[in-house]
């Protein structure tokens, strides 16, 4: 067999190298490794249990006005609900979807939905496809809506309270909330979902929009 | 002697092996993938060398159109401090060292016998122009689309690179006074 | 091994076009050792006297191919970071024979025409000119193009997805037809010379 090879020009070896290798990849498998993770459950137990998985809306707030650009949100919920109303700069992609969606792995991602359980399960998917950099929202939209579109203070509330209302109101205003002063029954009026043109003073359009230039030729 | 041993020495030296230099421009485009997790290009970077160009002679011109812009990027850096535009400058430099190596680098004009260096040059213009417009058309030439699709299987550049070759079989017949 | 290695954030963008000048020698310096920087041998390919051509560029593809294959499958290289141009079958079918009709019209293609240029072919200065031009009528029109570049658009897809059988069948597929039609062009080499 050896000598055999070793008659062959350098031509026919590289055929029948290359010709090997290709037989070998009929039986090899996907190299595309997708769908197919392994996770090590102790370190996602240690990361929950250190908190490590969420961000609050406060901070998320914080680094919206700051125009940060370093991550990216994620919208979990359907195309209507998202077309509703949606978190300045963010883009939307269903659970479903998430799993077809490739992110970088230096990539920052924040998941939220509705309330907390969807961007959970989809935080697991990810972790599970071995990103590392993924956060959920805590308390998710709902908790959005409360602590910085219309956060309400009670009227016995204490001064240090007070205080920090006016920074929590002048937040919420640059996301077109409506804060309140009330009793914790009013908490429940009517709260109109600010237009999706707000805020005014961002630019919307930076950020997600603000994609590299294509990678082709 | 000694002086014929140099003008030999000098002669131009056979070209390599195609199946072993198509071998290492494979290695190098693997290695493309596994640096960068992108592959090879050429016509891309002509395109932001035309984009800055364009910018500096009429920006009006310029912000009207899609097209330069996704060239320009988002203006925070340079048109030209792209990746592609530094890998052809690779490519004119890797090409020189070859050419050095094995004494190929000689002012010419390449044609067959039959046809002027004015015809020639006048067809090399026109078959550059369809080239650069049929490379915008198909969003890649033969290293982004072919060489660097072909690798990925990808869908389009397998098509494109079936038509690259019927439309130059088709065209051959025509042209044969320029190479023949 | 965490590959692509610039995707995993391993390196910056000013370290990328460094290794983007040395990929381009690498690239040049075999497009040159090919014969590529010749006109005459690139459209000898269409006339069937020389099939570099077609051989240069299936060993490449093959290489690359089943390079990407085996660190896929290893584990070695994550591919589904690697870019991928969406497929917009009809532009590119358009854009496919228009740029082969230029290639024989013209000698050469983009990449080979910087080799040639480095290597002294006036022809391959006047082609470079030609396709900056030709781009230039492109951002031109684009404007009217616009519908019909952004048709047929069948995102990222691959052969294997198309066709829906399994990666390796088409790996193999693609070298079998790669070595066919290697001896093909060999017997149409040795045809020709006669």
């Amino acid at each position: 067999m050896k000598n055999l090879f070793g008659q062959l020009s350098l031509n026919q070896k590289i055929a029948v190298v290359t010709l090997l290798l290709g037989l070998i990849a009929i039986f090899a498998g996907n190299p595309y490794q997708g769908n197919y993770t392994r996770i090590d459950a102790k370190e996602i137990a240690l990361i929950v249990q250190k908190e490590l998985d969420h961000i609050t809306a406060e901070e998320l707030a914080d680094w919206i006005i700051k125009e940060k650009s370093d991550f990216r949100l994620i919208d979990l919920r359907s195309e209507n609900e998202f077309s509703e109303y949606h978190i300045p700069k963010a883009e939307n992609i269903q659970l479903i979807d998430l799993n077809n969606y490739t992110f970088l792995p230096t990539e920052k991602i924040i998941l939220y939905s509705e309330g907390g359980i969807h961007s959970a399960q989809a935080w697991f998917l990810m972790i599970a496809r071995g990103y590392k950099n993924v956060y959920m929202l805590k308390g998710g939209l709902d908790e959005w809506k409360e602590k910085i579109l219309f956060p309400i203070i009670s009227e016995n509330a204490t001064p240090d309270e007070i205080k920090n209302f006016e920074r929590i109101k002048e937040v919420s205003r640059y996301f077109g909330g409506s804060p309140q002063t009330g009793k914790i029954e009013d908490i429940r009026v009517k709260k109109e979902l600010p237009k999706l043109e707000m805020p005014a003073q961002g630019s919307p359009q930076t950020g997600t929009q603000k994609k590299k230039k294509k990678e082709g030729c | 002697m000694n002086h014929q041993e140099s003008q030999i020495n000098f002669q131009p030296k056979p070209y390599m092996n195609p199946y072993l230099a198509g071998i290492g421009l494979g290695l190098v485009l693997l290695l493309s993938f596994v640096i960068m997790g992108r592959g090879l290009g050429a016509s891309g970077a002509f395109s932001s060398l035309l984009s800055a160009g364009m910018e500096k002679i009429s920006p009006e011109h310029v912000k009207s159109n899609e097209f330069y812009l996704e060239y320009l990027g988002d203006g925070t850096t340079s048109p030209l401090k792209d990746w592609l535009v530094f890998e052809v400058i690779g490519v004119f430099a890797g090409g020189l060292l070859s050419g050095a190596l094995a004494h190929r680098i000689k002012k010419d004009i390449e044609k067959g016998p039959r046809i002027s260096n004015f015809g020639r040059l006048a067809f090399a213009f026109i078959g550059g122009a369809m080239m650069g417009f049929g490379a915008k058309l198909a969003r890649g030439c033969t290293s982004g689309q072919a060489l660097t699709g072909g690798a990925l299987l990808n869908v389009g550049s397998w098509a494109f690179m079936l038509c690259v070759f019927a439309g130059a079989y088709a065209f051959a017949y025509f042209m044969r006074r320029q190479w023949r | 091994m965490n590959a692509p290695f610039f995707k995993y954030g391993y390196f910056g963008d000013d370290l990328s076009l460094v290794v983007a000048f040395i990929i381009g020698i690498g690239f040049g310096f075999f497009l040159e050792r090919a014969g590529f920087g010749s006109a005459k041998k690139l459209t000898a390919q269409f006339y069937f006297t020389d099939m570099s051509v077609f051989k240069v560029m299936f060993s490449a593809i093959v290489t690359a191919m089943i390079g990407l294959y085996y660190l896929g499958v290893l584990g070695l290289l994550n591919l589904s970071l690697v870019y991928l141009t969406p497929t917009y079958l009809i532009p590119q079918i358009i854009g496919g024979l228009i740029l082969g009709i230029g290639f024989v019209i013209g000698g050469y293609c983009p990449g080979t025409s910087c080799v040639a240029v480095s290597t002294g072919k006036i022809d391959a200065l006047v082609f470079l000119i030609g396709v900056i031009g030709g781009i230039f009528v492109f951002g031109e029109v684009f404007p009217l193009l616009k519908v019909f570049y952004y048709s047929s658009n069948m995102g990222n897809l691959t052969l294997p997805q198309l066709f829906n059988i399994p990666y390796g069948l088409v790996v193999f597929l693609v070298v079998l037809m790669a070595i066919g039609g290697f001896m093909g062009a060999e017997y149409v080499e040795k045809k020709m010379k006669k």
